[in-house]
């Protein structure tokens, strides 16, 4: 195959993926600064189950359909984990720890259940599981950015709001402002993030594009702002390095003549871009700060 | 009724943490501006106190009122500066930045600061000696500096009546100073300045009036009044490592009239 133009389908998918990455990461910035990096790990654990669910009660195996099952089920595991340290006293980290591993465990009972009674769509899951980007049609990647657009005009608005509340809850309830409300807004965006970031990174995996981004943009800035658009870069580099990695490693391993690996997961990929510009913005920041210091 | 309604009523407040018991039955009327010390033991529920007035903690029983009104319809006049522990100075904001927040309650939902705030701000920071530093991150700052900081911030907020948790803990006598200098400076313009302390040698020295709270209000008024061995002995009772500190405060206070 000759290398040329890529196809308008492959762009549009490279825009959706890359859109993804950039909400995805200035909405962990967020999650980070509230110091709440985990609930993207309980959201995302939980979406397999409710896009399973999608499956079984409308018939249905379009993305729409799996990613509003995927938000439900990723809504309803936040809302187990509030009840859980409400009512049992059971402390944040094992409140976590329970909410992805029943979460998680329910999602693969049912598609594995789905699969061997051949349920059709059931195919359509493993997508979910470890992320396929490829598998993205020009219109699932479409509402994909679309929905990754909207996460980042309302953090745009409301980053003034989510910064008071992150540094310092007690001031910002003393002076009126509803700190409840402001957590559950940014906990819901961390929710739709983790949920449109499926298809590229996979329930397993879409945590690292939520966590990974702003733990690597703290290392080069010490304020909100920048941290929040550096973020969002990292995000959106480390997506589309995957994607195309992914996109790439058959080719190559065809021309090696090797054999071409076959519905290469990209969320693996995704998490390795990820943690090598992180492994970079550490020494950067180990730099910045030594020369700092000497600056005094 | 009189024409001014007290600045600050505390009627029948009862504070628990679950089923611990903090606070019980505090009655303390503020009416006039002054720098008013709330002086207790470790433990003893003084930034319970403050925080039950500004709502952050549920009151179990009685009210609050900030003149003569509910918090939440005077909520712009009350000022707050939160014990300095309580937050994470190695967040990504600078000192202009923490400063600004002191607006954020007038500016309201989604506006940002503009240069009205940043005037004012730099002009808090100016107030507390701070002006040089305003691009700091705030973890760049030494620990009276971060005091100053939220001191600063608090100014920004413009109020009348100013509730602080523990402004002096930790930073050094001349931070000290110039803290209650500015404390001092609020005052002078009419403005309540709340400080929970504990301390009680500086306590005598620059409060005008003060409450002895130990789980329940043990005496309050004007600091000579209040700060009597009897009073101090009820406060700090069975706390014998504070014996020393108390009868050096009380002997200080006693030649210094």
């Amino acid at each position: 195959m000759s290398v040329g133009l890529p196809a308008y389908n492959t762009l549009v998918v490279v825009g959706g993926v890359a859109a993804v990455g950039l909400a995805a990461g200035i909405v962990g910035s967020l999650a980070l600064l509230r110091k709440r990096p985990l609930v993207a790990d309980a959201a995302a654990h939980c979406t397999l189950a409710g896009a399973a669910l999608a499956v079984l009660v409308t018939g249905r195996r379009d993305l729409p359909a799996l990613l509003t099952g995927a938000l439900a089920a990723a809504l309803a595991g936040l809302a187990a984990l509030v009840l859980l340290r409400r009512f049992t006293r059971t402390r944040d980290d094992a409140a976590t720890a329970l909410v992805i591993g029943v979460g998680f465990g329910v999602g693969l009972a049912l598609e594995s259940g789905m699969t061997a009674r051949g349920v059709a769509g059931a195919a359509g899951l493993e997508n979910f599981l470890l992320g396929h980007a490829a598998a993205l049609t020009a219109r699932d990647a479409g509402l994909v950015a679309a929905v990754s657009a909207a996460v980042v005009a309302v953090v745009a608005l409301g980053l003034k709001e989510a910064t008071l509340v992150a540094f310092d809850p007690d001031f910002a309830a003393a002076s009126g402002w509803p700190v409840a409300l402001v957590d559950q807004a940014v906990v819901v965006l961390v929710a739709v993030m983790a949920v449109a970031g499926l298809p590229a990174a996979g329930a397993v995996l879409v945590t690292a594009l939520v966590i990974i981004p702003p733990v690597a943009a703290r290392q080069w800035t010490d304020r909100v702002a920048p941290l929040v658009i550096v973020s969002g870069a990292i995000g959106l580099v480390a997506a589309v390095a995957g994607v195309a990695a992914s996109a790439v490693a058959p080719r190559v391993a065809d021309r090696l003549g090797l054999a071409p690996p076959r519905g290469l997961a990209t969320g693996p990929l995704v998490v390795l871009a990820a943690t090598a510009i992180l492994a970079v913005s550490v020494v950067v920041g180990r730099l910045r700060r030594r020369r700092g210091a000497d600056h005094g | 009724m009189t024409a001014a309604a007290p600045l600050l009523e505390f009627h029948d407040v009862t504070v628990a943490y679950g089923r611990r018991p903090v606070l019980w039955n505090v009655d303390l009327t503020i009416d006039e501006p002054c720098l008013f010390g709330v002086i207790g033991p470790n433990g003893a529920g003084k930034s319970t106190l403050l925080k039950a007035a500004l709502g952050l903690v549920p009151l179990m029983d009685g009210t609050v009122s900030f003149l003569g009104r509910p918090l939440a319809a005077v909520r712009s006049q009350v000022g707050y500066v939160p014990q300095r522990e309580t937050v994470d100075w190695d967040f990504p904001v600078s000192v202009m930045d923490v400063v600004l927040m002191g607006t954020y309650a007038r500016l309201g939902w989604f506006r940002r600061p503009g240069v009205r705030e940043r005037t004012l701000a730099r002009e808090c920071l100016d107030r507390v000696g701070l002006a040089d530093v305003a691009d700091r991150q705030i973890g760049k700052l030494s620990g009276g500096q971060q005091q100053r900081v939220f001191l600063a911030r608090a100014l920004a907020q413009e109020a009348r009546i100013y509730l602080l948790d523990e402004p002096l803990a930790g930073v050094d006598a001349r931070t000290q100073e110039r803290i209650f200098a500015v404390l001092a400076g609020l005052r002078a313009e009419g403005r309540l300045v709340v400080v929970v302390h504990h301390d009680l040698r500086t306590a005598a020295e620059w409060f005008d009036r003060v409450a002895l709270v130990d789980m329940r209000l043990v005496a309050a008024g004007p600091t000579a009044a209040v700060l009597t061995p009897d009073n101090l002995q009820a406060t700090y009772a069975g706390r014998a490592e504070l014996l020393d500190e108390l009868s050096r405060a009380v002997a200080e206070r006693s030649r210094t009239p």
